[in-house]
Order: C-alpha cells, then sequence, then structure tokens
C-alpha cells in the first residue's frame, strides 16, 4: 500500500479519475473513463516518476450492467501493482482506444477480450477472434450468454456460420442484431 | 435442437433435406483467405511472385501441442508467420464463475499443466487477499520448495524439448530422468502425478511426508553433478550452437513492448523477477540471485535455463534449512465467501509471470477469474523473431520461447 | 442338370479345392517333366557356355536377396543401438532379445493399404521409389565383398559407382514432386539439393585414392591394400577419408545431415504421400545405402576384405580328412551330437540347480553352439573367401555402428549451414587432397 503513489497519481491525473484511488494490500487502483484511456496509459508508461513500463494483464469484465477494460501495470518506481480501470462502456457496444501504440504485446490479450466479450479496440490492427472460430455467433464470457446450439439465443446472434463476417468495427451485438432482425423481416 | 419463434434456427439451410451439403459448404469454402479482414490478415494473405502459404497444422510432430502456423515463405525463407491458437480453449476462466473458490483451484491446474503447481499459486493467493487469510509460515515454505521443484522439472523438459525440436533424439530423454525423479517426489507428496492440486486457500493440503523427504534428499545429493552432466552432452555441441547462437534476438527494449516476462525477458538483459520485484511469500528470506543473459538469442534463453535450475536448487536446499514448524493449512469454512472486491496476484513461473484477477461479489462463486498467461504473450514474438529466417529455424525459435498451449488457450 | 454339375453340389469344400488342384497339379507336373526332359540340355549347354553370365546372374539374385536381411540387421542395429544410447531397452518382445522387430516392421509394410493419393502423377509416384531402391542396390554389384566374391570387376568400377548413386537424386526428385504435396516438394527440394551438393566432394575425395592404386577398378583397389594394415589407404589420404565420410552421410541423409527427413518440421519429407511398401521401399534403401556407404569406407580406405595382420602361423588342415574314415563317419555323425550333448550337460547337472531334463536341454543348445563355432572356424581356416566375407563384414558393420551412433548423439544441421559445408569447406579440401596426392605421386614415382 504505496501512499506516495496514490498522491502522485491523484495530483497527475485529478480530473480524470472517476472515483477515488483505492488501495489494498499491494495493489492500487484508478478509474477512468474509455476516451482517456489513451492519455493516461500514456503517461503512466512516459512519465520518469510514474515509469509504468511493464503490462502485466489487460483484460476485460462484464460487470452486469457495464463492461470494463481492465489494465494492470507495474513500475519499478513502486512497490504496488497499479490497476488501471477504463470503466462504463456500453454492453451492447463497448468501444475502447487501444493499448497497442505502446505495448505490441497488447494485441493478442485485446483480440482476446474481444473473443470474450465484444469489446472492441480501435486502433488494434488484427482485431479478430482468437479462441472461438472465426464464424462463432456470440462472446462466451458475457453475462448473459447462453450455451445452446451454438448459442443461437445469445445476444451475439445474427451471424449465420460459414459465411463472411462483417468487418469486426461493426461487429457489435447490437449491429448484429440489427442486422439479423432486418434479414428476416 | 430445440426451435424457437424469436430466434430462427440460423441452419435452416442445414435442416432443409432439399438443400445439398456440397453447395451449402462449397459457398463457405473461400480458398486460402479465412473469414474476416483485418489489416493484418490483408497484409498476410497478398502472396507476392514466389510466396508460398505452408500450413503447420494444429497436428504436427514438433508444436508445442495443438498449435497452427501458417507461413508465408519464399523458398526456405520465411517471409511472414501467423500462428494460430485456441485448438486447446476449454473455457476456464468461464468455468471457474460457476464452481466455488475451493473447486476453482483444480480448473486452474491444467493451465500450463507442465508447472502446475504455479497455476494454482496464482489464483489462491489471489483468494487469500480477499479472504485476508493469513498463511502460516510453514505452508509458506512448502509452496516455495514444491514449486521450484516444479520449476526445475519444467526446465528439464523445455531443455530436452528444446535438442529435440533441433533434431537430436537423446537429451530428452536424459532430461526426463530428472523430471521422473521430480515427479515421483511429487507424487509422494501430493497424490497426484501431473496436476497436483495441492494448493489450497490458506496453505496446502497434507504436510511433508517420510517419503517425499527421503526421495528429496536422495535427489538432491546428485542433482548437481546430474545436470552437469547432462548439459556436457549439449552445450559444447558445435552443431547445437551453431544453429541457436545468433537467432531470433530480442533486445530489451522490444521485450518491454511485447510484456514478456520471465526467462525470455532476461534473456535479454532485463533483470525482472517478480519474486524480487514483487516479492510475495517467504522470498524475501530467501538467498538466491536472478541469473541474467545480455545476448538474447535462443542460446541464451538456453543457458539461462540451466542457471536458473542451479538457483531453483539453492533455494530448495535454503529452505530445507529455514523450515519452520508448525500448521500446513489456515482454518476456513467449506464455503467462503469473500467480501465483494478485486485482487491481482502475480507469481514467477517457469515461463514468466503468471497472474490471477479475481473480482468477488460477496458470494461464494468468483465473479470474475482472470488468468494471466506467459505463454499467450510470449507466442506474439514468434510473429516477430521468425521472418527472415529460415523454416528450420521456427521450431528452435518456438521451443527457445517455451510455450506450452494449455496455458495459451486455457 | 448335367452328372459334373450334380456331383459338385454335393462335394464337400475339401473336395471342391482337390478336385480343382490336384489335375492342375499333375498338369504342371507333367508338362515340367517334358520340358527338362525336352529342352534341359539345350539349357544346360547355353548355360555352360556362358559361364560368366551364370556367374553375374547368380551373384546379381545373391545381391538382390541379401538386401532384405542387410537393412533388417541395420535398422535392428539402429533400434537397439539408440535405445541404449537413450538410456532406454528398444525392442525385445518380439524376437530374441528383439530381433525379429526389423522383419515384423517389414511384413507390416506389406500388410498396408496400398493407395494413391489424389492428385499425384501416378507413373512418376510409382516410380519414384523403384528408381531410388535400384539406384542403392545397383552400386552393390562393383562392391568386392570377399576375394573372388564380386558382381562384376568393371575396369570403371569407381566411376559406374558415383553414377548409379546419382540416380538417387532422380527418384527423391520424382517422390517429391510426384506427392501433389508442398511438404513433399519442400523436402524433395532439399534432399536433391543436399546429395548434389555432396556428391562432388565424395567423388573428389575418391579421386586420391585413385591415384594412388591405379585403376579403377574397386577389387583392385581392394588387392592395393592387401598385406597388412598399414597398406590401407586410411593412412595414406586421411584427409579423403574424412571428407568421404561426412560426404557420405550426407549422401545417405543420416544423422546430422538428415534435414529431408527432419520429422520436426516437414513431416516425413519426401515421403509424406507414400505408405506401405512403397514406403517401405524408401525405407529399405535408406538402410541398404547406408551399408553401401560404409561398404565404400571399408573398400576405398579400411582395405576391403583384408585381414589387418596375415595369420601368423600355417595351418594345414590335409591331414584331417574325414571322408576317409568311411562308415566311421557315418556312425561319427550318428553318435557324436548325442555323446557331445551328455558332456555338455555334466556341468549344468552338476551344478544341482537343474533338473536332468533341463541340463540335456542346455547341454544340447551348447554343444550346438560349439559345433557351430568348430564348423566355421574350420571355414574360416580353410577358405579364404570365408575370411574375407567375414573381415568385410565386421569393418562395415563398425562403420554402420558409428553411422547409428552419430545418428543417436547429433542433433540436426540446418540447410544453410549444410550446404557452406559441402561448397565452401569440403569441395576446396578434396581439390587440395588431390593436388597433393597427385604430386606426391608423381613425385615419389619417379
Amino acid at each position: 500500500m504505496d501512499r506516495a503513489l496514490r498522491t502522485r497519481l491523484e495530483r497527475r491525473f485529478g480530473e480524470r479519475l472517476t472515483g477515488p484511488v483505492r488501495q489494498r494490500h499491494d495493489e492500487t487502483e484508478i478509474r477512468i473513463t474509455a476516451a482517456d484511456v489513451t492519455e493516461v496509459v500514456r503517461s503512466l508508461h512516459d512519465e520518469p516518476e510514474l515509469d509504468f513500463r511493464l503490462l502485466a494483464d489487460l483484460c476485460g469484465v462484464d460487470t452486469g450492467d457495464r463492461m470494463q477494460v481492465v489494465y494492470h501495470l507495474w513500475s519499478a518506481t513502486t512497490v504496488d501493482w497499479l490497476r488501471v480501470v477504463a470503466d462504463g462502456l456500453d454492453r451492447e457496444s463497448p468501444r475502447v482506444p487501444s493499448a497497442t501504440f505502446l505495448w505490441k504485446g497488447a494485441e493478442w490479450m485485446e483480440r482476446e477480450a474481444y473473443d470474450m466479450f465484444g469489446i472492441v479496440f480501435e486502433g488494434n490492427r488484427d482485431l479478430r477472434r482468437i479462441y472461438m472460430p472465426d464464424d462463432y455467433a456470440s462472446f462466451p464470457l458475457r453475462k448473459d450468454f447462453h450455451l445452446a446450439d451454438d448459442s443461437s439465443r445469445s445476444p451475439g446472434l445474427g451471424v449465420r456460420p460459414m459465411e463472411e463476417t462483417l468487418a469486426p468495427a461493426d461487429a457489435t451485438p447490437a449491429t448484429l442484431l440489427r442486422r439479423s432482425g432486418a434479414e428476416r423481416a | 435442437m430445440t426451435t424457437d419463434a424469436r430466434t430462427p434456427n440460423p441452419h435452416a439451410a442445414l435442416d432443409d433435406p432439399s438443400v445439398l451439403i456440397e453447395d451449402v459448404v462449397r459457398e463457405s469454402i473461400v480458398e486460402a483467405v479465412p473469414i474476416g479482414r483485418t489489416e493484418r490478415q490483408a497484409e498476410f494473405y497478398t502472396l507476392r511472385d514466389g510466396e508460398m502459404l505452408l500450413n503447420m497444422g494444429p497436428q504436427h510432430p514438433s508444436t508445442h501441442g495443438v498449435l497452427r502456423v501458417v507461413l508465408k515463405i519464399d523458398g526456405e525463407r520465411v517471409v511472414d508467420i501467423d500462428p494460430v491458437i485456441g485448438y486447446l480453449h476449454r473455457g476456464v476462466e468461464k468455468l471457474c464463475e460457476n464452481a466455488d473458490y475451493h473447486q476453482a483451484i483444480c480448473y486452474t491446474d491444467p493451465l500450463e499443466y507442465v508447472s502446475s503447481l504455479f497455476c494454482e499459486w496464482a489464483p489462491v493467493m489471489a483468494f487469500e487477499k480477499l479472504l485476508d487469510v493469513e498463511v502460516p509460515r510453514r505452508a509458506e515454505y512448502i509452496r516455495v520448495l514444491s514449486t521450484e521443484l516444479n520449476r526445475v522439472a519444467s526446465h528439464a523438459l523445455t531443455m530436452g524439448w528444446f535438442a529435440l525440436d533441433l533434431g537430436g533424439l537423446t537429451p530428452v530423454l536424459y532430461s526426463f530422468i530428472e523430471r521422473d525423479e521430480i515427479m515421483e517426489m511429487l507424487t509422494a507428496l501430493t497424490g497426484q502425478k501431473l496436476l497436483f492440486n495441492y494448493m489450497r486457500i490458506g496453505g496446502v493440503n497434507g504436510d511433508l511426508n517420510h517419503e517425499f523427504m527421503s526421495r528429496l534428499g536422495d535427489w538432491m545429493s546428485r542433482a548437481a553433478r546430474h545436470i552437469e552432466s547432462n548439459q556436457g552432452l549439449l552445450n559444447e555441441n558445435e552443431i547445437l550452437v551453431r544453429r541457436a547462437r545468433g537467432l531470433g534476438i530480442l533486445d530489451p527494449e522490444t521485450a518491454l513492448r511485447m510484456a514478456v516476462t520471465g526467462p525470455n525477458l532476461r534473456a535479454s538483459g532485463v533483470p525482472f523477477d517478480v519474486r524480487r520485484a514483487h516479492p510475495y511469500s517467504v522470498f524475501p528470506e530467501l538467498d538466491f540471485d536472478i541469473p541474467t543473459r545480455q545476448e538474447g538469442d535462443c542460446l541464451a534463453r538456453y543457458l539461462l535455463r540451466i542457471d536458473e535450475i542451479k538457483q531453483s536448487l539453492r533455494i530448495i536446499d535454503r529452505c530445507l534449512h529455514q523450515l519452520p514448524d508448525g500448521p500446513v493449512m489456515a482454518r476456513l469454512p467449506r464455503l467462503v465467501r469473500p467480501r465483494p472486491g478485486r485482487a491481482f496476484a502475480a507469481v514467477e513461473g517457469p515461463r514468466g509471470m503468471y497472474a490471477a484477477y479475481v473480482i468477488s461479489d460477496g458470494t461464494d462463486q468468483p465473479f470474475r477469474m482472470r488468468i494471466h498467461d506467459p505463454s499467450f504473450v510470449h507466442l506474439q514474438l514468434v510473429g516477430l523473431m521468425t521472418p527472415g529466417n529460415l523454416v528450420a529455424d521456427t521450431m528452435a525459435i518456438m521451443a527457445s520461447l517455451d510455450p506450452v498451449m494449455g496455458g495459451v488457450d486455457k | 442338370m448335367s452328372v459334373v454339375g450334380a456331383s459338385w453340389q454335393r462335394m464337400s469344400l475339401t473336395g471342391r479345392i482337390l478336385a480343382i488342384a490336384v489335375p492342375i497339379l499333375v498338369a504342371v507336373a507333367v508338362l515340367g517333366l517334358l520340358g527338362v526332359v525336352l529342352a534341359g540340355p539345350i539349357v544346360a549347354a547355353f548355360l555352360g557356355d556362358n559361364v560368366p553370365l551364370v556367374r553375374f546372374a547368380a551373384a546379381v539374385g545373391g545381391i538382390l536377396v541379401l538386401t532384405i536381411p542387410t537393412a533388417f540387421i541395420v535398422i535392428y542395429m539402429e533400434l537397439k543401438v539408440i535405445a541404449r544410447m537413450n538410456l532406454r531397452i528398444g525392442p525385445d518382445r518380439v524376437g530374441p532379445f528383439g530381433t525379429a522387430m526389423s522383419v515384423v516392421h517389414g511384413l507390416k509394410f506389406v500388410g498396408k493399404e496400398d493407395f494413391t493419393p489424389t492428385g499425384v502423377d501416378v507413373q512418376v509416384f510409382t516410380m519414384a521409389p523403384v528408381v531410388v531402391f535400384l539406384a542403392t542396390v545397383m552400386t552393390m554389384v562393383v562392391i568386392p565383398f570377399a576375394p573372388g566374391l564380386f558382381g562384376l570387376d568393371l575396369n570403371i568400377g569407381v566411376l559406374y559407382l558415383f553414377a548409379i548413386s546419382g540416380l538417387t537424386v532422380v527418384g527423391l526428385l520424382m517422390g517429391g514432386w510426384a506427392s501433389f504435396n508442398k511438404y513433399s516438394l519442400l523436402g524433395g527440394l532439399r534432399a536433391a539439393a543436399q546429395m548434389v551438393s555432396y556428391e562432388i566432394p565424395l567423388t573428389l575425395s575418391v579421386v586420391g585414392v585413385v591415384l594412388l592404386a591405379g585403376t579403377m577398378s574397386l577389387n583392385q583397389i581392394v588387392l592395393g591394400q592387401s598385406g597388412s594394415f598399414v597398406d590401407w589407404y586410411i593412412w595414406k589420404q586421411p584427409l579423403a577419408f574424412l571428407i568421404f565420410f561426412i560426404a557420405g552421410t550426407a549422401e545417405a541423409n543420416r544423422s546430422p545431415f538428415d534435414f529431408s527427413e527432419a520429422d520436426q518440421e516437414i513431416v516425413a519429407g519426401f515421403a509424406t504421400e507414400y505408405s506401405g511398401m512403397r514406403f517401405g521401399f524408401f525405407f529399405f534403401a535408406e538402410y541398404v545405402n547406408v551399408f553401401v556407404m560404409s561398404a565404400l569406407i571399408v573398400t576405398f580406405f579400411v582395405g576391403g576384405w583384408t585381414a589387418p595382420i596375415a595369420w601368423p602361423w600355417p595351418v594345414d588342415l590335409s591331414a584331417v580328412d574325414p571322408l576317409g574314415l568311411g562308415v566311421g563317419l557315418l556312425l561319427l555323425i550318428a553318435i557324436g551330437p548325442v555323446v557331445g550333448t551328455i558332456v555338455c550337460a555334466v556341468p549344468f547337472w552338476l551344478a544341482s540347480r537343474f533338473s536332468t531334463l533341463q541340463a540335456l536341454v542346455l547341454g544340447f543348445v551348447v554343444f550346438n553352439v560349439l559345433a557351430i563355432l568348430a564348423v566355421m572356424g574350420w571355414a574360416f581356416i580353410s577358405f579364404d573367401w570365408v575370411v574375407g566375407l567375414a573381415w568385410f563384414f565386421a569393418k562395415t558393420y563398425a562403420f554402420i555402428f558409428v553411422f547409428v551412433w552419430m545418428r543417436g548423439s547429433f542433433p540436426r544441421v540446418r540447410i544453410d549451414q549444410l550446404m557452406g559445408l559441402a561448397w565452401k569447406w569440403l569441395l576446396p579440401a578434396a581439390l587440395l587432397n588431390i593436388f597433393v596426392t597427385a604430386s606426391a605421386v608423381l613425385i615419389l614415382n619417379r
């Protein structure tokens, strides 16, 4: 629990944080909005007094009423892990800027978040499914995922199997539902 | 198959007996270009004159598990590479959401099955943070002891496999002698042969027993000598050195940009080890070094793992000397309900930093169990290091990065 | 229904088989007898006039028959020796100490389904294994196995040898191309490039030996090394020996140069689409090639069938004449084994761990072994071709052991390093060797 880190973060990002800096055991957590991700992450990476140069993890979270993207970072300047939660993503159309401009290794982690939740990372050059087959019709780790008949009841429904899917920028749940409705009308 | 008026059957075409299966299948086959049009894919699947796509499919004598690698080659030279994973995806994260905290430990074992004690340790540490459980010191020492043994076993396997991928048939069997003995030890300790299921929230499942200690004592008395003699077969071998030296060089800046951890990072000169950078368990009390190498090529990664085995032997020795008495597990109820919150815990596995991020919503099942696996991240390095080398070097590079597909695919 | 039809109906299965087979056999026997009686003398006269032709046919037949057991032995050696190096046991169930394993492998290949994949060029696909196998076997015609035991003493033996072994490349390319498979294509091209590159140092290194022996006939080359081991060409041509050994390993596609069959990378290389006996031909051809390479090393550098040192004492067995015993010989044959068995059984029986029957059985086995050794010893002393054959095989199998040893120990060399070795190191070394040898021969013979 690094109090000094908390002070530094509040001083640097004050108004961008959507909540207080929470600390427990050896973790410090800050919450930001999706729009601020690029700025905040770049500052955390580049500034020498923060120096969070190691990306430990990048994942998506579905809290039931909204989606989040969670980054875990490590810096040699502090004993804590820093958790950056990009909160408030719309469940139907979650979009967040990609971190691949800083860490190329985030490319696959973002692909996994897309594959499991449908979160679209703008700026990721290779945003396609990584675990599920290319023509899979749903996003498995969502809280409203139903595993039946290859997810035919799932909100991700609308993509007919074995045919060309949409470009990833459009393949969000809402678009898919709209499309499927239009086709069946 | 149930049908519902709300959600029409997307497979209707296939159910219609008048539609021939060949027609449906023919419509869906697109030659050599998969479904999906990302930028990177468009770049990859555009073949210039003389280039050829070679598919090293999921079934292959050499990929480390079910990994599919699509190579774009120009003669013998690899121009581009696209690893395709997901053949071993078991949905562990989703399964853990439907299990309670004690059961979730069993799901995490088979992720990196080669070093499964580490796969249990990170989630268990995260659970302990959520529950604010104090782990007895003896349990911590036993955890370190058993995981360092697992690290030696895992590195022995890696080194054998590296030689096998380069064509040497013998070293893998020599390495497996070490691995076999350690597995016998851990079987005596945990009761399982590969997926140990030994860590519990608040400690370990059972104290050290006589058979384990006698096997361990036996092995420790010869381990160092055995490892030296095994390495004598390979380290100075001209053919191996010429093939591995200067291959797949990873410089420290790129390594950090690719979020690499573990021996792959340390072989490039960055001395980052979770046991020292963010100490956990009783590692602050143990005396060991972090070996680092500067060259960053396949040979450096190979030699670094040998150095790490020697350091692990030191740690095991220290643990045996410093082992305190006491209980081996904290008392916890059968159904645990942690406070709502989030916890992140990372351990230094044989392949890199293995981490777990757990979100609890106050019930007896985890709300979100996220596993961060180092092999997953390291497989991206293949796309970076292979282009420009020969087809044969693909295997050498992959073997030196040491991915385990169970962890990659979760 | 006719009588025949009715009786056919009533016959059992055995009866039906006999009713068909017996008349056919009788007819064949009668015709055969007629043929022998009428044409026999003509054929015998023809053969008598062309003894060299007969001899050649017999030699070729012998060589063809010899290749299969040779391949079996080499495969067994590979399995067992590499197993022991790997601290394993290897096959030990399938025959005594697993010796029948190779035979079982052969039977397995014969028993597999013979298919041709879609899209292959059928004629080329079918002929590729044949070409590879024949190219390897045909080289054995000129190798001298013992004094007087060779297929043909060509006076351009060396030239013939390397010309024929070049056909292997054609066979590999045929296999790789016709298979309609990217892996096979890659494997075939790699193999062809490797073999063509290494043929040059291989051939050039032998030129030194040819200069020393003054002839291209392999039989003459071996005779030129007769005497004792100091006459072997390995002492006079050490560099050539080394080059030949390395290039021979690459020619035979053996580790560390087994790039074309690197199953870590391209499954089985040019042989990916082959199964059953087609693959069996490739497989056997490879092992016969190992034997041929070892035999060539032995012939050119290690003295062929000559013994390292001559038997120091003259042995004269003319005093022992078994036929002179007459009836005594018959009695010896009748009583000898019985007496020998009992004599060999007595120590076992006295050891009192065995029952009488077990002791007798063990005695019988021991007596047989001793008798066979005695006969072999007699043959060794009496016939010079037995001596030559024994030494030839001993030396050849020593080199085969070295090949197998290398396979168990070394990782694989990469293709560009392999090519670099051939063109940048072996070829200049071979040329240097020729230059030095030629100069030495000129200067010393003046």
